[in-house]
């Protein structure tokens, strides 16, 4: 499944990617869609096929599950 | 590749709204200006004493207001703050106080560059070099930390001192100064000022425009989305420039010499714009993104934008803003900037590598030690 996640600073947005692409998992850094969200940060784009709530850390804003251009939200923690 | 679409199209509206507030009556080259618009309105509730740059700017109440609204109407207005608060204070005083330096924000300094003014080329350098800069310090962990949500009326005040303005400016009472001559003179009718702020926040609101943001998405991403807004407004407020020049003449001059409210040091033009650049990236967006987001909700912005104010009054307060270049009756060339405006810029650049430095620091240690949440 994909995954949108969003940060609230640019460096937990680094930091994350670090720890998913130690664990394996190719991730994508990128600026947040619009269609997710006003803010101008750093999103990063993944798949993951496990439980989507083992990948909350500090410095999580939201993860949403990217299906067919809709966003379903998966981790809320604004 | 529709995101980039609605980008271009709402950067050639503002092009052309640009544009046409200057046919309307806004000074040469300054449709639009947060720095100058921030600093005549400093002027006009006496915050400082130069009398050519005092009135309340309708477009700076518009764009806040227009971006309140449209946040609102779409559900995403969120108050939100507490990320290092007091530092983008002072942040904000230096980007303003460099950004008078070279006369002009990074808007501006689009719109000189769609004037002819070869003068704002320079500047644009120094701004990307002072981008890159900070998006190395971004890279290594730079972060004025997160932010919070907080109760709505945090969220709004800024708004509702721009609704305080516009009361202000329609009444005119007499301690509220207002520029007989000058730049603060020349303004466009202010409904039609107040309706193209409204108009560009929203529009600002909607596309996430921000100058700093698109080239540091290029430097971070090698995503060109949000700089095509400002590639957009720079073609058609040239454009508007260039039909307005054929039609009344006095729109439209390519060179060094002669450009309206602006200077020929380059080296000046340049090194401020640079501080401007890294100060901006440091604070997360350009002041034109600063006010939307202050429309938004975003308290840390609005507290920015209160540093812009007392920036802009030091810099008229203490001589550190630039005079525009002018060529006297002898032939002598008088402005340019000052002795404490290239001293200060010199300054803000070290405060500000010291603070990105700082920030960096602190953010990598943090990291280290603090605990995962899962």
């Amino acid at each position: 499944m994909q995954y949108i996640a969003t940060f609230f600073t640019h460096y937990d947005a680094v930091r994350f990617a670090g720890d998913l692409r130690g664990q394996g998992i190719a991730v994508q850094l990128s600026p947040v869609p619009r269609s997710l969200s006003s803010s101008c940060g750093t999103c990063a784009r993944f798949a993951y096929e496990g439980d989507p709530r083992e990948l909350d850390r500090a410095g999580l804003e939201q993860l949403v599950r990217t299906d067919s251009g809709r966003y379903l939200p998966a981790i809320d923690n604004r | 590749m529709k995101e980039k679409r609605k980008i271009i199209l709402a950067g050639v509206v503002i092009g052309v709204i640009a544009a046409a507030l200057v046919w309307f009556g806004n000074p040469k080259n300054m449709g639009f200006c947060i720095a100058c618009f921030i600093r005549d309105t400093a002027g006009a509730v006496g915050m400082h004493q130069a009398a050519v740059v005092q009135y309340i700017r309708p477009e700076i109440i518009g764009l806040v207001l227009g971006a309140l609204i449209v946040s609102a109407v779409k559900k995403e207005f969120l108050p939100r703050g507490g990320s290092s608060p007091m530092t983008r204070f002072v942040l904000g005083a230096f980007v303003m106080i460099t950004a008078l330096v070279f006369l002009g924000c990074p808007l501006r300094m689009v719109l000189r560059i769609a004037g002819g003014d070869l003068n704002a080329i320079v500047g644009l350098v120094g701004f990307a070099i002072g981008i890159l800069c900070g998006v190395q310090f971004l890279k290594r962990g730079y972060s004025l930390k997160r932010t919070y949500t907080l109760p709505a009326v945090d969220g709004v005040w800024l708004s509702v001192v721009q609704v305080a303005l516009f009361g202000l400016l329609c009444a005119a009472p007499a301690f509220i100064l207002f520029s007989e001559k000058g730049p603060g003179s020349m303004h466009a009718p202010i409904w039609i000022s107040l309706i193209a702020g409204l108009v560009v926040g929203a529009l600002a609101q909607r596309i996430r425009l921000c100058m700093v943001g698109g080239i540091r998405d290029v430097l971070l991403f090698q995503d060109w989305t949000l700089l095509s807004g400002f590639v957009a407004i720079l073609v058609a407020a040239l454009a508007g420039n260039l039909v307005l020049n054929a039609v009344f003449g006095g729109y439209f001059s390519l060179g060094f010499m002669g450009q309206p409210v602006a200077h020929i040091d380059g080296v000046w033009n340049f090194l401020s714009m640079a501080a401007v650049g890294l100060g901006s990236v440091m604070l997360g967006g350009c002041p034109l993104r600063q006010l939307i987001l202050a429309g938004e909700g975003n308290s840390d912005s609005a507290v920015t934008v209160a540093g812009y104010f007392v920036g802009a009054a030091f810099a008229h307060n203490f001589g550190l803003a630039s005079a525009a270049t002018a060529v006297a009756e002898d032939g002598a060339i008088t402005g340019g900037p000052t002795a404490a405006g290239k001293l200060f810029t010199v300054i803000a650049l070290i405060v500000l590598f010291v603070v990105a430095f700082l920030n960096t620091k602190a953010t990598a240690a943090a990291g280290v030690k603090e605990p995962q949440r899962a």
